[in-house]
């Protein structure tokens, strides 16, 4: 069969930002889906978000309710959501009870009444909620066959009538097996809502979709005012190419630092700066930002640790201006909701502001802050989250720095706590060493995947200007680890040691 | 002093919804109540809608206030079908007149309660499809 001679099947919006983009497109017409999931984990709000955004007059919704949320209650808690239109009741969206007829009937009456009120209206969109009372009822008189029969018919007739249909379930994993309705259904929706300490994370799978190619896995989702949002695993850039980048070098905004990186930072690069408490990593990542700014291109500062407003203050010790390109729309101060925060929502609303603004420098300050502002499920998947949340920004040709604490230590050199130096194109690392009885700052670029890069250990300070990049430090041995000794010890003890090469 | 308006407001679509039922009855020289008639209305669009169980318990707690309200109505009842059991028998038929008000007043008032006034409206629209129901006051409050 040729492609041209397969038959199209619409992919008809779900009303559910991200959802389209997790079913492939958006859903099949006139398929027969399961919504399933333990009670309160938004099963009936999807629902009403997908029939909201379809109704129409001449296509009309048909919402059967079934001893599960009274309809007046349903209506009375949905109208609170925004997408809630209650002009669309009853001129596009019907619902009709049928809690007495299945308290009182068998399935075929059941199955009459929902095809009679079908044929009456030619609805686009079929609800059964909840029709695992439907099931219950069908289990308690024992025939297993009557509901295989039942859920066929169902979905024989409204694949007939051409309505894309939804039935609603309190279902857990187990039932999965050898399960009439699921076998017969095109698509299944699973809803999940896991409580881990004191987060609550929801989260969504489709676990068979016929016909089209679903994102697969679990993706986060979040119930607001709006109805739920979805946040895809993919981002929203399923099939999209990656974005050239132009691999020109970026000013980090230290004249000496450009330098020691091979001329700046390659566009489109991911850099670690790293380094203990104290030794001006946001200060770095602020001057990184600015220097964008002053060179026209928009920035993100995502942050988890302080305000939008403390962080532009603490700026402007440097002298550095946040405020004036926050008015303007050029500088992005993110502050997220340090509580139950996933990853895929953090992603979301940093690519909707990178889109929308043609972002260039994003600013992650700190990856520890961040962890900590996600809920225990999701720091769990940290580090597989960053490596997609990095992926995906610098796909888009946006240059992400990310600050890391580390605890320091004497003996070596660690980079972060996180196992991420591979996510890194370009790793800075700053670090305190004890010289004289002095405390003092060093810094060593440590990585630079675009190319070549000074090896140099430099001192350097934190003033009033921001950085200030001092000499090499010469004379010390063991600067990496923080308590050098000089460098004469050794080659007088190399003096003694016959053979042994003198070193300059 | 305490706004009075949106209570009135329903008492005024109660009337008018009375006043209709009232008129039709009038005309086809009927003679049952135009009372029962609303609730009958009312009971088969809600009962679709919410199904004869939750009507039934709608139309129940509007008697039972009713009833605190007007005492000869004491034997009037809901059936389980939903339907007015007993309320053309009311011998005060003044109070029986006052009553029916009343009673839809209640029913209405606790639907605007549960899912406000806009759906309230547009369930008893489909009540009344063929009629051009006065809503704007009750959308807007009459002033008290």
């Amino acid at each position: 069969m040729s492609r041209q001679d397969k038959v199209i099947i619409r992919k008809i919006p779900t009303g559910v930002p991200g959802l389209d983009e997790i079913l492939g497109g958006g859903l099949p017409e006139f398929s027969f889906n399961i919504i399933a999931g333990a009670p309160g984990c938004g099963k009936t709000t999807l629902a009403h978000q997908i029939i909201f955004a379809n109704a129409t007059p001449e296509r009309p919704v048909l919402y059967f309710t079934v001893l599960g949320e009274p309809a007046l209650k349903m209506l009375r808690y949905q109208q609170q959501f925004e997408f809630f239109d209650p002009d669309k009741l009853e001129t596009c969206i019907r619902f009709i009870n049928l809690s007495q007829l299945v308290l009182e009937n068998n399935l075929n009456a059941v199955l009459e009444a929902i095809v009679k009120e079908v044929e009456a209206v030619n609805p686009g969109i079929v609800v059964v909620d909840s029709f695992r009372t439907v099931v219950r009822k069908a289990k308690a008189g024992g025939d297993e066959m009557e509901l295989q029969g039942f859920v066929q018919g169902l979905a024989l007739h409204l694949t007939s009538w051409q309505a894309t249909t939804f039935l609603l379930g309190e279902y857990v994993e187990g039932e999965l097996r050898d399960n009439p309705v699921f076998t017969v259904a095109d698509g299944l929706f699973w809803l999940y809502q896991q409580v881990e300490r004191n987060s609550i994370v929801r989260k969504l799978q489709i676990v068979k979709l016929r016909g089209q190619a679903c994102v697969p896995g679990l993706h986060t989702f979040r119930i607001t005012q709006a109805g739920l949002q979805t946040f895809p695993r993919t981002f929203g850039l399923t099939g999209r190419t990656a974005k050239t980048s132009d691999r020109r070098r970026l000013s980090c905004g230290i004249v000496e630092l450009d330098a020691m990186m091979g001329g700046g930072i390659p566009a489109g690069d991911s850099v670690l700066v790293a380094g203990p408490s104290g030794t001006g990593k946001s200060v770095f990542a602020t001057q990184f930002i600015a220097e964008g700014l002053r060179t026209g291109e928009s920035a993100i500062v995502a942050v988890f640790e302080e305000r939008p407003q403390e962080y532009a203050q603490r700026a402007s010790t440097f002298g550095l201006d946040l405020e004036t390109p926050q008015r303007e729309g050029k500088l992005h101060i993110l502050y997220l909701r340090p509580l139950d925060l996933s990853v895929d929502e953090t992603v979301r609303e940093i690519l909707d502001v990178v889109e929308k603004e043609n972002v260039k420098r994003v600013v992650i300050d700190s990856l520890a802050g961040f962890e900590m502002a996600l809920s225990p499920g999701f720091r769990t998947d940290f580090r597989e989250s960053l490596y997609r949340m990095i992926g995906t920004l610098t796909r888009k040709g946006v240059t992400i720095l990310s600050t890391v604490e580390v605890t320091e230590s004497f003996t070596d050199l660690p980079i972060s706590g996180y196992s991420i130096s591979f996510l890194c194109d370009d790793i800075l690392r700053l670090r305190y060493v004890e010289i004289d009885g002095r405390l003092r700052k060093m810094l060593v670029v440590v990585k630079m995947r675009g190319g070549e890069h000074s090896k140099d250990i430099r001192e350097y300070e934190i003033t009033p200007k921001g950085f200030v990049i001092g000499d090499r430090l010469t004379g010390y041995r063991g600067l990496i680890t923080g308590v050098p000794g000089p460098w004469n010890t050794i080659v007088e003890k190399n003096k003694e040691i016959p053979g042994k090469t003198e070193i300059k | 002093m305490m706004n009075t308006g949106p209570l009135m407001a329903i008492q005024d679509l109660a009337r008018q919804l009375l006043a209709l039922e009232a008129a039709r009855a009038e005309s086809s020289d009927g003679h049952v109540d135009e009372t029962v008639c609303v609730c009958e209305k009312l009971r088969v669009t809600l009962s679709k809608f919410m199904g004869i169980a939750g009507f039934a318990s709608l139309l129940s707690w509007a008697l039972a206030r009713t009833k605190a309200q007007i005492p000869s109505l004491s034997g009037v009842k809901v059936r389980t079908d939903g339907t007015l059991e007993g309320f053309d028998r009311v011998q005060d038929k003044p109070a029986a007149g006052k009553a029916g008000a009343v009673l839809v007043s209640h029913l209405l008032g606790l639907l605007v309660t549960l899912v406000g006034k806009p759906l309230t409206l547009r369930l008893v629209r489909d009540a009344w499809p063929d009629t051009d129901i006065n809503s704007m006051d009750f959308l807007n409050g009459v002033k008290s």
